[in-house]
């Protein structure tokens, strides 16, 4: 068992849901707390990089607003200082708040096993509620966000309460280049993109109608759950609130 | 005055800002045992066999304790309960077995390895289908638990006390009536929440001598249990009480030291502790009880409000044993603060398989008055009235008749109300910058007594030391209120001396005096009065002496600045240090002694009401009265409801300590904002579904409102410098205040708490579809 931030394991190991025979702490691995940025190669998040860094760095803060505001509304302060964004998408959470930006700017996970390197892009990490393609004995060394000249985003989290709280739903919308792209979180088995929403967007111009239809689309494309936290039916509101107030944003 | 009434910094707040204070979860003692609890899975079930072999055999391990082993009930009111499930365990998470061990992991790992086989019984887990006939009875031997004599259980049914007010003839009073309407509310379970989860020591000694340490409101009171439930004389078994890390009523009565104490027992020498989980605090400590309401009112063209009929339905949980004192409270106090000629109130407490209900700061008024409060506004607007203008007609005025029949003779309901609507600018809308927000304003007022027994009794002691300083001594339990430097205010103000140079003791039964609880909002009054009775007699016994050392009367003679001073030939005085030890003269010889003061209070010609109608000539200590006002803004898209600003003014009598006050009411006024919009403990077939924190939301520093507090003082006759108690009232108004700010914002009333984002975007797709 692999001992990141510990925002996950520790309390799994407190509620005896896991019981590991040896936990390994990766923090003082050099080089896993690298986060740097240059338009050429984008930007690179270490494994071991936290959300208080992350979203509070410079560079994420001008070319991926998105992506710091993410980062940001995870928990409280004190947990933003150990909890990682690598493990946030490790953990494979349905509702894990830095997987819809990330979804949506198609990051890349970048493993290291046994048998030495490899990639795994975002999309196709996310197998089912905590569980993702990463293998036995791999681990994922950072991640890697290509740079999109002039793309524009809008990061969505609505909690029952603002702030030090999981997300109902979460989401991302995102423009770039004229197109759209969509990422909703705590709405599947995973987080995941909406393709046929987004083609629909894509198709011609952004008018009333086809938000109508985009919003539709997405309700369809969605498949939440009643749970503690809320019900089905606030969820799917939820999803067309944050689709449309993202589009309306973002023009 | 010069030391009551004054903002001086909290006695206790250098310990506690740099983490020397300590309390129990602190302690650690030489050849200390941990225990862990065996709960049940089961909301009811027959327990059919506990095998403990397994875990009485691993290494580590000292005593394993079923319920078998102490079969005897005990309980405040009702002696309804047993600290370790006896034959049927009546709510998740009941303790059926205990295990004590060297490390706290041995202890659960023994835990563990009990096997207990149930078979589960059809559970009651809704308190009004639990009052039909043929629900499953959940203590079927009620009609033999001994039971205080103002309590009525109804043998072979779930109601374990049935509390009745009658005033004036109701039914013909609705006939006289312009308009009767009813409408019912719902009040779900939630739990206080204290910082410290609940925590207790215990050390049996060889001689028989039993000492618990536990973080508790009420360490006589646990006393007094504890001495019924294991038969130890008093004299033999002592409490501790260190710093209390917050109770909100949930540290109040006996929870864990009943458990602890008989694995004390078995391991003779050896202290014993359990600490509780944040999980253990939301399903085994205390809970809020569940509250169904019915409310029939009938006014009159001008606004009077003429009759009500009231049906109080609680669910009491699995024990009830204190939780019918707060059915009690809530029918007594069920008209709230008004004038009404003719009322009618039913309050049922009813078992359920739920968690343990207890008592939560306000004892049933926070759940009554969401009703009664927003009953005012709707009632008001169906005839046509400002719900504002409904109170000031029926508003307690001095002169007027509670409920309960008794004579108000203070109260500050209109100047409160006044202050209030001129505060949140009621009236005046106030726009959001957002066209997607609304704003709207709501006020709401409230009452509440203290729900004691009427002789409940408070000690004081008094001692001077021999350089002038001063030990007091109460066993009124600081937790976090502040009377610790309330209690040090009155001695002070008293005895005309620096509040520094008097030391506060409190908390344990060998050597502090006896104070029947922590609860009630008492301690400043009841507490108080002791305290300045002690002083009273200390100064009078030093007086006494002072007239012969100064050779002069001493009604000519006052305190003044850590002096006896001559009234009129001032620079005639004497240090008080001088007669700590009595009074010296030249030939060596002394007379008076060790200086001490003694004071005891009851409150007189409190007494009971009558059983079959609740009226009373004076039922309770005193009422305290005031008003909140909120303004919320809600998201027509989100539904998310952010309460903008807060306002609350209250008659606190006298305020003792103003920064405290303010303190007390901030935090009453939030606490109230987390149940109204947040916190409702989600039951499921009688089991928790959210009892940890990150399904139980309270509010954070982020969603604080803007909190103005403001208070007036009508002096309480029988208060110590005409105090009263605050410290629960003023979270009373604060939910029905958002929620008829919310009815303001955006027309829509909610019967229920908490008023979640998700209920208000239902609520609000509703409308839009009419």
């Amino acid at each position: 068992m692999v001992l990141n931030g510990g925002t996950d394991v520790v309390i799994q190991l407190r509620d005896r849901l896991i019981n590991p025979e040896y936990v390994v702490d990766i923090k003082r691995i050099p080089g896993l707390d690298e986060l740097r940025f240059s338009k050429e190669e984008g930007l690179h998040i270490g494994a071991c990089v936290n959300m208080n860094r992350l979203g509070g760095d410079e560079n994420v803060r001008t070319y991926y607003p998105f992506l710091a505001n993410a980062a940001l509304s995870v928990g409280s302060k004190q947990v933003r200082n150990r909890a990682t964004c690598a493990g946030n998408l490790i953990n494979a959470s349905p509702l894990a708040d830095t997987s819809t930006p990330l979804l949506c700017l198609e990051a890349v996970l970048e493993v290291e096993g046994p048998d030495g390197k490899r990639e795994i892009p975002i999309n196709e990490f996310f197998v089912f509620v905590r569980k993702t393609t990463l293998q036995k004995d791999e681990i994922v060394t950072g991640i890697r966000v290509p740079y999109y000249e002039g793309a524009e985003g809008i990061f969505t989290k609505v909690s029952r309460r603002n702030k030090v709280d999981l997300s109902t739903v979460c989401s991302t919308v995102m423009k770039y280049a004229g197109q759209y792209r969509a990422a909703f979180g705590s709405v599947a088995p995973t987080p995941r993109r909406l393709p046929k929403t987004e083609a629909c967007l894509n198709e011609g111009p952004l008018d009333d109608a086809r938000i109508d239809r985009a919003v539709e689309l997405a309700l369809s494309e969605v498949s939440p759950i009643d749970d503690v936290r809320a019900s089905k039916q606030y969820r799917l509101d939820v999803v067309a609130m944050a689709l449309r107030r993202g589009l309306e944003s973002l023009g | 005055m010069k030391y009551v009434g004054q903002s001086i910094e909290r006695v206790d707040a250098i310990r506690k800002v740099t983490g020397q204070a300590q309390y129990v979860g602190d302690f650690h003692m030489p050849r200390m045992l941990y225990a862990q609890v065996k709960r049940s899975p089961y909301p009811h079930a027959k327990i059919i066999s506990i095998d403990v072999s397994k875990a009485e055999k691993l290494p580590g391990v000292r005593a394993v304790i079923t319920g078998e082993c102490y079969t005897k009930r005990c309980g405040l009111y009702l002696e309804d309960k047993n600290f370790l499930a006896n034959k049927t365990v009546k709510y998740q998470g009941e303790a059926v077995a205990a295990v004590a061990a060297e490390t706290a992991e041995i202890a659960q790992e023994a835990c563990d390895l009990i096997e207990v086989v149930y078979e589960e019984l059809p559970a009651v887990t809704n308190a009004i289908d639990g009052m039909k006939p043929d629900a499953p009875l959940i203590h079927p031997d009620l009609h033999t638990y001994k039971v205080a004599p103002i309590f009525f259980p109804k043998p072979h049914t779930n109601i374990s006390h049935h509390y009745k007010l009658r005033k004036g003839d109701v039914d013909k009073a609705f006939q006289e009536c312009d308009y009767v309407a009813e409408h019912t509310y719902y009040i779900p379970h939630v739990q206080h929440v204290p910082l410290e989860p609940h925590v207790a020591i215990a050390q049996y000694e060889y001689d028989g001598k039993l000492t618990v340490w536990a973080s508790t409101q009420s360490p006589y009171a646990v006393r007094q249990a504890l001495s019924v439930a294991f038969e130890i004389p008093l004299n033999k078994l002592r409490v501790i009480s260190p710093y209390v890390g917050g109770g909100f009523g949930s540290k109040a009565g006996t929870t864990i030291e009943g458990i602890i104490i008989p694995l004390a027992m078995r391991c003779k020498g050896r202290p014993v502790k359990l600490q509780y989980s944040r999980e253990d605090e939301f399903q085994n400590s205390y809970v809020r009880q569940g509250l169904h309401c019915k409310i029939k009112t009938g006014v009159k063209k001008d606004g009077r409000i003429h009759a009500v009929k009231n049906e109080f339905v609680w669910d009491g949980g699995a024990y009830t044993e204190y939780g019918v004192n707060i059915v009690k409270a809530g029918g007594f106090a069920s008209a709230g603060p008004y004038n009404i000629d003719n009322v009618w109130t039913d309050s049922y407490c009813v078992y359920t398989n739920h968690p343990v209900g207890g008592p939560y700061r306000g004892f049933g008024m926070c759940e009554i008055h969401f009703a009664i409060e927003q009953n005012i506004d709707i009632v008001a607007k169906e005839i046509g009235m400002d719900p504002v203008e409904m109170r000031r007609i029926n508003g307690l005025r001095v002169g007027d008749k509670t409920c309960m029949g008794e004579t108000m003779v203070v109260s500050g309901y209109h100047e409160c109300l006044e202050e209030v609507i001129k505060d949140i600018g009621y009236g005046e809308k106030s726009e959001s910058t957002n066209p997607r927000k609304v704003r709207g304003k709501g006020i709401a007022a409230g009452w509440k007594s203290p729900s004691m027994p009427t002789n409940a009794g408070s000690a004081a002691i008094i001692r001077m030391n021999e350089d002038g300083t001063f030990f007091l001594m109460t066993s009124g339990q600081e937790i976090g209120q502040g009377s610790d430097t309330a209690l040090t205010q009155i001695a002070a103000e008293t005895l005309d001396v620096d509040p520094k140079l008097i030391t506060i003791r409190t908390g344990d039964t060998d050597h502090t005096p006896y104070e029947w609880q922590t609860v009630a909002s008492r301690t400043t009054y009841c507490a108080g009065n002791a305290v300045k009775l002690a002083c009273e007699d200390l100064k009078k016994k030093i007086l006494e002496l002072a007239q012969i050392k100064l050779g002069a009367y001493k009604r000519d003679l006052e305190f003044k600045d850590g002096y006896v001073v001559h009234k009129i030939y001032t620079d005639r005085k004497v240090p008080l240090s001088e007669f700590a030890l009595g009074l010296a003269f030249d030939d060596g010889s002394g007379v008076g002694g060790p200086a001490i003061g003694v004071g005891t209070f009851t409150l007189e010609n409190n007494i009971n009401y009558d059983k079959e109608t609740g009226i009373g000539e004076h039922p309770v200590a005193f009422w305290t009265i005031g008003v909140n006002g909120a303004e919320v803004e809600v998201d027509l898209d989100t539904g998310e409801v952010k309460v903008l600003r807060m306002v609350s003014c209250f008659d606190a009598g006298k305020v003792i300590n103003p920064e405290t006050f303010c303190a007390q009411s901030e935090g009453a006024m939030v606490q109230a904002m987390g149940t109204a919009l947040f916190e409702e403990l989600i039951l499921k077939n009688g089991h928790i579904l959210n009892k940890n924190f990150v399904d139980y939301k309270i509010p954070t520093a982020d969603d604080m409102p803007e909190l103005d507090v403001k208070y007036i003082e009508h002096a309480e006759p029988t208060g110590p410098y005409g105090a009263r108690g605050v410290g629960e009232p003023l979270m009373v108004p604060g939910a029905p205040a958002i929620a008829n700010a919310i009815y303001d914002a955006i027309g829509v009333r909610f019967n229920r708490m908490p008023i979640t984002a998700e209920e208000v975007l239902k609520a609000l797709k509703e409308k839009a579809n009419k």
